[in-house]
């Protein structure tokens, strides 16, 4: 009985040792990723690798690490610590991994490592580069779009230059700006232009200093007077120089005066203060808003409004034009305010490019109503051909 | 003067440039009727230089024909009336040497020089020319033209009451540089009306009362909301009157005799015209094409506007129209092509020899094509100088902002206009009265329901001045003898494909004969309808175009015959012709034929 006691454990070591022979001997390797590639992303700028690889055919592969070296080619297979840097990790089943921060013309060496619970298998090493295109097919009916556009702008340029006339809408607001300054004129006060309240980087502001050219040479021709309060130093110099060469292309450089332009202040409720404190004290007869507006707008046009002033507006500011709609006799609206110069200029090269950039505007608009109308046909009937033409205005077209 | 309701016998005249024409107006029954017309040449010229020497030849041709002794054996018109001789009554109009020829002046052209514009055509005058601060002219340029023009009269306007400028100084200021002198009389200053600015008046008087003979009337405009014309009109006719015809060789005689004071002829139909227009309530358009100028009279609303289109006319100024339409537009009214330089020698031919008239159908197809061009650019400025007031703040509702229209809208509605009245040589005196029809129809392009009538003797003067004196006899005359009323055009506002249904419509004509029918859009049709019948209408139009009642709304309206009856005119406003000469001369002689404008033999192959 001692003998078997003493034995026992023997025993028992004998019946587990299969067992524990399966637990320490190492597990079978994954086989690694196959049919690696590194090939260059293609229409971009030279920036990204993609890599691509077949899936490990291997049970248990958990994930999927991607490395990458500057060390290339050979170099990289012979170096036993290579600089390897890992990329990132996608979960089994994905093919495809994006280096997008790669050096353009440097040429890298990528592998793959398929992970297991407890082993990893390399891929084999490949090297890819990253190339710039010339041209981003991707972007072919931009081209193309483009193309139509800048040959009808052409066209249109070509068209008006050789004396056809081409139509331009009349714009009501700008149309009465001589009604208005010619009120100012037999009323004998003044007409008050606001450039709004914006800067020089501002395109309203530009376009608004634009409009004080056309009506500065207007009140020049009448002999009336101006009236220029600004909120930026920058305005109030560029507005000095434009109210300047009005007067002079009109022949009355003696009528000018620089503290026609004036600055006022930076701040915006402090500006409309004072400015609303000119309208009342001095009456203008007509007052223009052409700018940047924002919660100034209804307060400067109420007042104009109350003084019985011819009150022209323009601005791009959407959250501002019913304000000035409701208190305003004429309004110009967004387009309006930049279409304005050429409008007023009737040079050819401005009127082409207006026109140009209408039938750019008509093709957008046709491809948003063929779309809309397409997405809801296609979600209606089911039609694959529909939703391809969905697609394409989606993804070729315009994205 | 004798009491109005004694009032039997009624002798006018009109003093023309060329023409004295005189009428007798007799009380027939309870009416009063034109009985008798006498013309003989205008004598305000070298030799005779006395325009009552032309008056009594009229009013001895006048004496002849009515079998009615008119002058005594001083030659001096009877009055009042003593049994078979004399009349009650005579008046006299006037626009002999030129009419009355004005200079106006503003600050602002679209603004108070436009309003002292309107006070002087209302009152009859020919605007020589418009001086204002923005007219881009030099002050020099502005004396020059001044000394140059030398008008009978200047009227300045400028400012609102208390505007705080001088800018209306100024412009007296250059006036008084030119030291103006007026056109007759070297003897006497220059009458200078002053309608501006209230608290101007001193500075004005100290500039302008040495130099001219200055009288100061109420603002024309004292705000910019309101136009006051009448004081300035009043004094205009004042100024004409003892100023300008005591000038004029036999006048001051020819004063002495009238029995109310001689208006300018413009003066005398713009007033005959707007009292019918707002006795009738109706909305009325006149037309006079002369030789030199086209004048056109307007009342909408009892709005008046008149405006003188002085380089548009049917020989003097035949070939401005040329110029100003262009040959194309000319061309396009003519059934049959012709070569470019016949046409212009046609052109030089009645500018140098104005007073020759049409020989063959081919000319008088050619010079009806002129006219319509003639009336059509004058009823354009007519129809741009008839507008509201500029310069007053607008009450605009949100719509307003969307709308794509940014002109000024005028006061001149074709869907409105009730009356178009005609005159002038080549109007009244067309072989036709459908070829005058057709050539209302063609250059004023009226829509809607509109009738349509021709002055037959060039009565409306005469009727203007005696509806100063006497509303009923002038009104009664211009409805019954003045007018010749050529019928009733229909013409719905749209356009379509030609060939596309554009109106239906049943006529229900006197003795209950009934006629329905469909016209397609390029289609003309005439339905004869006597003078003083009536006829009712049911008009159905197309969708897409309008009666008067809004675009496809079905109208009902009762319409007046004429001499040319009723013209339902479905070839769309605007009207478009076709630009291939094939296709246009095809459709002009389908409407000649239709209309019975010209007889087709009429019409060269």
């Amino acid at each position: 009985m001692k003998l078997l006691c003493r034995l026992a454990p023997w025993f028992a070591a004998l019946a587990l040792a299969p067992l524990l022979e399966a637990q320490d001997a190492p597990s079978e390797a994954p086989s690694p990723p196959t049919r690696v590639q590194a090939l260059d992303v293609p229409n971009d700028s030279g920036h990204a690798i993609e890599i691509r690889w077949k899936d490990s055919p291997a049970p248990g592969v958990q994930s999927y690490e991607i490395f990458r070296s500057r060390l290339a080619g050979e170099a990289a297979r012979g170096a036993t610590e290579a600089p390897w840097m890992s990329l990132g990790t996608v979960g089994p089943g994905e093919e495809t991994w994006t280096f997008s921060s790669a050096e353009r013309g440097v040429r890298y060496s990528f592998k793959v490592v398929a992970i297991t619970a407890d082993s990893r298998a390399d891929s084999e090493i490949v090297t890819g580069e990253s190339r710039a295109q010339w041209f981003d097919r991707d972007k072919f009916w931009i081209l193309i779009i483009g193309g139509t556009i800048c040959l009808f702008v052409i066209l249109f340029i070509q068209l008006a230059t050789r004396g056809r006339k081409l139509f331009v809408r009349k714009i009501a607001g700008l149309e009465a700006v001589d009604e208005a300054v010619g009120r100012a004129t037999e009323m004998g006060r003044p007409v008050v232009f606001v450039p709004g309240i914006m800067d020089m980087d501002n395109v309203q502001t530009l376009a608004g200093l634009t409009l004080l050219g056309y009506v500065s040479r207007t009140i020049a021709e009448y002999d009336a007077k101006l009236d220029v309060p600004v909120s930026r130093s920058l305005v109030m110099t560029t507005g000095r120089e434009v109210v300047k060469q009005a007067y002079l292309e009109a022949g009355r450089p003696e009528s000018y005066n620089e503290d026609m332009v004036h600055y006022l202040t930076d701040e915006q409720f402090g500006y409309v203060a004072g400015v609303n404190g000119m309208l009342l004290r001095d009456e203008p007869a007509t007052c223009l808003y052409m700018g940047a507006f924002f919660a100034e707008s209804l307060l400067l046009a109420e007042t104009g409004n109350r003084i019985g002033a011819i009150q022209i507006a323009g601005t791009a500011m959407p959250s501002q034009l019913p304000f000035f709609v409701a208190a305003c006799d004429y309004t110009l609206m967004g387009e309006e305010l930049f279409a304005a110069s050429a409008y007023l200029s009737g040079d050819p090269k401005q009127l082409g490019s207006l026109k140009g950039q209408d039938v750019g505007k008509l093709i957008v608009m046709g491809a948003i109503v063929l779309g809309s109308l397409a997405a809801t046909l296609a979600l209606w009937t089911g039609s694959e051909s529909l939703q391809s033409v969905v697609d394409f205005l989606k993804l070729e077209m315009f994205v | 003067m004798t009491p109005l309701e004694d009032i039997h016998v009624i002798l006018a005249t009109d003093c023309g440039s060329t023409t004295t024409k005189a009428i007798l107006i007799q009380k027939v029954g309870d009416e009063y009727r034109q009985t008798h017309r006498g013309e003989a040449p205008t004598t305000v010229e070298a030799p005779f230089e006395d325009v009552t020497l032309g008056v009594l030849n009229a009013v001895t041709e006048l004496a002849e024909l009515s079998g009615r002794r008119l002058l005594d054996d001083e030659g001096r018109i009877i009055r009042p009336v003593r049994g078979e001789e004399g009349c009650d009554l005579y008046i006299s109009t006037s626009s002999a040497g030129g009419g009355l020829q004005m200079m106006v002046a503003g600050v602002v052209r679209s603004m108070t020089a436009e309003s002292a514009e309107r006070a002087a055509l209302g009152a009859g005058s020919i605007v020589m020319d418009v001086i204002a601060l923005n007219d881009r002219r030099l002050t020099h340029e502005r004396i020059e033209r001044i000394r140059q023009l030398r008008p009978d009269m200047i009227l300045i306007a400028g400012e609102v009451d208390g505007a705080r400028t001088d800018k209306v100084v100024k412009i007296t200021e250059t006036i008084a540089a030119a030291d103006p002198k007026p056109r007759l009389g070297a003897g006497y200053r220059l009458p200078v009306i002053y309608a501006g600015n209230r608290s101007r008046r001193e500075e004005v008087t100290r500039v302008l009362g040495g130099k001219t003979s200055l009288s100061i009337v109420e603002n024309l405009r004292p705000t910019l909301e309101e136009e006051v014309l009448l004081p300035a009109r009043e004094r205009i006719h004042d100024l004409f009157l003892e100023h300008v015809m005591q000038q004029a060789p036999g006048y001051a005689r020819l004063m002495e005799w009238v029995d109310a004071d001689i208006m300018p002829t413009p003066a005398a139909v713009g007033a005959i015209l707007k009292r019918v227009a707002t006795e009738s309530r109706i909305n009325a358009v006149g037309v006079d094409i002369g030789g030199a100028t086209t004048d056109i009279f307007s009342v909408f609303g009892e709005e008046f506007n008149r405006t003188v289109s002085a380089n548009l006319g049917m020989s003097y100024s035949i070939s401005n129209v040329l110029a100003e339409a262009g040959l194309a537009n000319v061309m396009r009214w003519m059934p049959f092509t012709m070569e470019e330089r016949d046409l212009r020698n046609r052109i030089k031919n009645k500018m140098i020899r104005p007073t020759t008239i049409p020989q063959t159908a081919e000319e008088l197809i050619f010079e009806q094509a002129v006219a319509r061009e003639a009336l059509r650019l004058a009823f354009i400025q007519h129809r741009s100088f008839a507008t509201r007031l500029k310069g007053v703040q607008q009450q605009r509702t949100i719509a307003d902002s969307f709308e794509q229209d940014a002109g000024i809208e005028s006061l001149v509605k074709m869907m409105d206009l009730d009356l178009l009245v005609a005159s002038g040589g080549v109007l009244s005196h067309a072989p036709r009265p459908e070829q005058t029809a057709m050539m209302l129809i063609d250059s004023f392009l009226p829509e809607g329901i509109t009738r349509l009538a021709k002055d037959s003797i060039f009565m409306m003067p005469h009727l203007g001045v005696l509806s100063q004196v006497h509303a009923r006899a002038a009104t009664e005359v211009f409805e019954k003898d003045c007018l010749i009323v050529l019928g009733t055009c229909i013409a719905p506002r749209g356009t379509a494909k030609p060939g596309k249904p554009a109106l239906s419509y049943r006529l229900q004509l006197p003795g209950d004969e009934e006629r329905r029918e469909t016209l397609r859009v390029g289609e003309m049709r005439r339905h004869p309808l006597e003078r003083g019948a009536e006829a009712r209408v049911y008009l159905d139009p197309a969708r897409d175009f309008d009666v008067g009642s809004g675009k496809g709304v079905p109208l009902e309206a009762t319409i007046q015959g004429g001499t040319v009856g009723l013209i339902v005119d479905c070839r769309g406003r605007p009207l478009s012709l076709s630009s291939e000469p094939a296709e246009r001369t095809g459709a002009l002689k389908t409407w000649i034929e239709e209309v019975g404008v010209y007889s087709p033999e009429a019409i060269p192959h």
